[in-house]
């Protein structure tokens, strides 16, 4: 059982799937599914780092956003009506919550790396968060593809970009997204996303892999590709397909721009943080 | 006269007692810490951190001392530079905030609290050390210690040297990846060391 507690799979994959499956199979019928991604990503934070928060370094500022991410989302869609000036804000609150995190370390470097690493992080995640709170938040499979894909793809690119505990952050991600696409492809009924979802999702990823770009060696053009994920999610299949073959169509559109960015930071890992 | 001479002495007094301390810089080109921990538990691999700098100072009559010493961790190295076809190098993995995240934390200080002595010569130096942002006490055992004229220069040039060790887990520091079978959470550190007295 030690042995198993300490394999890094059961740390990133398995462990959040299952504390994942169990949240969405509790409150898929009340709207707050989506908190599936943090308790994914709790049970992730757990094995790899624990719940330390001083001294705040980057990490646990990227920890303390994740933990945010779901409560925001939450309050968006019980209090609010999904709007396009709505998903602006929110937007721009995870790029500011970015800069608030990296800002410390951006701050360290030369003018021309800092501002090259600054613009990706707060484009990237903007985009990301914005995109997929006006596009994903009404389709729960589209959004739980773009959360498979985004997280498992941030996951494998922040292992290449040599950071083990990010890349479990990140695969953990993806775990979330895939419990909670199973359940609606055996049941053959969507569920709901909403900004619970997508927010924590694509917040959290964003953050993680800004994260690998600015602390280890990801490359920032990785980010961008990576930020693009969120866009195969939305490309069209069959309406009247079932719901296990929307999924599998949308994730396989996913990994590939997705498995786009592994490669990038595989064949090219030398960005100008390199 | 005699008043003149007392007053001399007694001014003289704390020069003498201060002449007793001597100040030394580290040698960042003799100074070497290396560093070793347990590997998936089969092997001890080890590395080491390149040109630290910093000063110490003794006075062997108070049996007292003072050390301070400054790394820049992004100087890591464990033998592993190249990629050679992968991703990434087991050097560029440790300096990610998987270990020693050098890009935020790009200093690793030790700072002497006090130092025990064996006879005339320090034994064990206390200290605290902050690695990753966290400070918390690690002892250093002087190993061997030599003081003398450097034969380099000619003896025009004083100089101390030795060798020094101590132990720390470095999850008390926030360092957690591997733990607990991967990478040994418990550290050892082994340096040599030289200081020019100024």
């Amino acid at each position: 059982m030690e042995n198993l507690l300490s394999n890094p799979a059961v740390h990133a994959g398995v462990a959040p799937f299952i504390a994942a499956l169990i949240v969405v199979l509790l409150l898929q019928h009340t709207r707050l599914g989506g908190l599936a991604v943090v308790a994914a990503f709790c049970t992730a934070v757990y094995f790899v780092a624990g719940f330390t928060f001083t001294p705040l370094t980057v990490t646990r500022k990227i920890i303390l956003l994740g933990f945010a991410a779901p409560i925001i989302g939450v309050l968006a869609d019980f209090a609010f009506k999904p709007t396009r000036i709505g998903a602006a804000v929110l937007a721009l609150c995870g790029a500011a919550g970015a800069l608030w995190a990296f800002w410390p370390v951006l701050a360290q470097k030369p003018a021309v790396e800092a501002w090259l690493l600054g613009i990706s992080t707060v484009v990237a995640i903007a985009f990301m968060v914005g995109f997929a709170l006006l596009y994903l938040t009404g389709d729960s499979v589209r959004a739980g593809a773009a959360g498979l894909g985004l997280g498992l793809a941030t996951g494998l690119a922040a292992i290449l970009g040599a950071s083990g505990s990010y890349g479990s952050y990140g695969i953990a991600l993806g775990a979330a997204a895939g419990a909670f696409l199973l359940p609606q492809m055996i049941a053959g009924k969507k569920g709901f996303a909403g900004a619970t979802f997508t927010l924590s999702v694509t917040l959290t990823a964003g953050l993680v892999a800004a994260g690998a770009m600015i602390l280890a060696k990801l490359a920032w053009y990785t980010l961008l590709v990576l930020a693009l994920v969120p866009v195969g999610a939305c490309l069209p299949v069959p309406q009247k397909a079932p719901v296990w073959l929307q999924a599998v169509l949308l994730s396989l559109y996913s990994f590939i721009i997705g498995g786009a960015a592994c490669a990038l930071a595989w064949r090219f890992p030398d960005g100008i943080t390199g | 006269m005699t008043k003149l001479a007392i007053g001399l002495i007694a001014l003289t007094l704390p020069l003498a007692a201060a002449a007793q301390v001597e100040s030394y810089n580290i040698d960042p080109y003799h100074t070497v810490p290396y560093w070793e921990t347990d590997h998936v538990g089969f092997a001890t691999m080890r590395g080491r951190f390149d040109k630290p700098t910093g000063k110490f100072s003794i006075d062997r009559a108070a049996k007292t001392g003072t050390l301070e010493i400054v790394i820049q961790t992004a100087t890591l190295s464990t033998g592993d530079p190249e990629r050679d076809g992968r991703a990434r190098t087991r050097d560029e993995h440790l300096r990610t905030p998987d270990f020693f995240n050098v890009t935020e934390f790009p200093t690793l200080t030790y700072r002497s609290t006090g130092v025990k002595f064996k006879g005339d010569d320090p034994e064990v130096v206390e200290g605290n050390m902050t690695l990753l942002g966290v400070t918390k006490p690690v002892s250093l055992r002087i190993l061997r210690w030599k003081c003398g004229p450097d034969p380099r220069t000619a003896g025009k040039r004083y100089q101390c040297g030795g060798n020094a060790t101590g132990t720390f887990k470095r999850s008390d520091f926030g360092m957690k990846f591997g733990l607990p079978t991967a990478i040994g959470d418990e550290v050892t550190v082994w340096m040599s060391f030289y200081g020019f007295r100024t």
